[in-house]
């Protein structure tokens, strides 16, 4: 199943290649340039998973990250930072992102943690799904 | 022509003790950020080239235009890399001389160019105008670009979203100043708040910071 992607980062040239090599994977991506543009695609979209730049413009990614678990705690986010530090890896696992990955990124590492971030999506729905019609048959009697 | 004798090139790293240690250190890593994502570009369109190359080798078809993007994106970025390598080495031998004879305009376009990256942070952008004739100084220029730094944090702290701020050397009969323009948020308060690290290099160059919140300007007396 192709992944639904929201790659959110203020260096255009870099969104611009960067979704071409993953549409060029079979993922449905979507861009934004800033961290604002990027909360309002994740209010009117569904994604598997979000790619976060962590140093942008006015706020930064720890900040929306904040904000996008805040509006929905099952999102999955991945950091990209030009220099990983242990304090922000340990903020950002803390505020539930899947991980942080440092740029330049590896194409087929950052492939394998979507997957993840897709497959932890699914295993949360099902959970839902399966809670909802639990609560559906209690209230039936069945 | 020198404009003030300065002292003794120990006395003037001391006075400034470790802000000029932070002040190396912010540029940096600011420089180190930019580069990081200047190889992260470059390593997307190297791995476009590959995905392409590898579909080519599946029989696809190279669009050629496409290949021609790829190049001009390279051409970009090591452009910009050149032009970030190239002020983080003038920066870098900015310490060679503790003395010596400055072009204001120069120095600020240095530094306007290190700081863009920090003003670019809050949708800050940074202009400078040139003077009519070039402005020459005698001083010790890491110093004096620590000072131009520090007023130019203070003003991106106080300046709003989208605003630009313009750095503008002058010269008259008596004195040689710096204006930076277009500080929507600047008060007294704030200036004195963050004064304290340019008090120390103000005393090392003989200079002034003076503020107009009025004017939505910081002038800095050099001569």
């Amino acid at each position: 199943m192709s992944e639904k992607i929201l790659l959110i980062d203020d260096e255009v040239d870099f969104l611009s290649a960067m979704s071409e090599r993953m549409k060029a994977r079979d993922m449905q991506v979507t861009t934004a340039s800033s961290a604002k543009e990027g909360l309002e695609k994740v209010t009117a979209g569904s994604f598997d998973a979000v790619i976060l730049d962590l140093a942008m413009p006015e706020m930064d990614g720890i900040e929306a990250l904040k904000i996008l678990k805040e509006k929905n705690p099952d999102l999955q986010v991945i950091l990209l930072t030009g220099h990983a530090t242990i304090k922000q890896g340990i903020e950002a696992m803390k505020l539930g992102a899947l991980d942080l990955l440092e740029k330049p990124a590896d194409i087929n590492a950052l492939t394998e943690k979507i997957k993840t971030a897709q497959a932890r999506k699914m295993l949360i729905v099902e959970k839902k799904n399966e809670e909802a019609i639990r609560k559906i048959m209690a209230t039936k009697g069945w | 022509m020198p404009w003030r004798q300065s002292k003794p090139m120990t006395v003037q790293y001391d006075s400034i003790g470790g802000s000029g240690l932070q002040f190396f250190g912010t540029v940096s890593a600011s420089i180190s950020h930019e580069l990081k994502n200047v190889l992260a570009i470059i390593n997307e369109n190297a791995g476009l080239l590959e995905d392409l190359t590898f579909a080519a080798r599946r029989g696809a078809p190279i669009d050629p235009d496409r290949l021609d993007r790829t190049v001009q994106n390279f051409t970009k970025q090591i452009h910009r890399a050149d032009e970030i390598l190239k002020n983080m080495n003038r920066f870098a031998h900015s310490v060679d001389q503790f003395e010596s004879q400055v072009d204001l305009h120069d120095l600020v376009v240095l530094v306007a160019n290190l700081a863009a990256r920090k003003a670019a942070m809050g949708r800050i952008s940074l202009e400078t105008t040139a003077p009519a004739q070039p402005i020459h100084l005698t001083c010790n220029p890491f110093l004096l670009e620590n000072l131009v730094w520090l007023c130019l944090e203070l003003a991106i702290a106080a300046t709003g979203s989208g605003r630009t701020l313009t750095l503008t050397p002058e010269k008259t009969a008596s004195a040689i100043r710096l204006h930076i323009a277009g500080i929507d948020g600047l008060s007294e308060t704030l200036a004195m708040r963050n004064a304290a690290g340019i008090e120390a290099i103000l005393a090392a160059l003989g200079a002034e910071m003076t503020t107009d919140p009025a004017g939505h300007t910081l002038t800095l007396s050099l001569a």
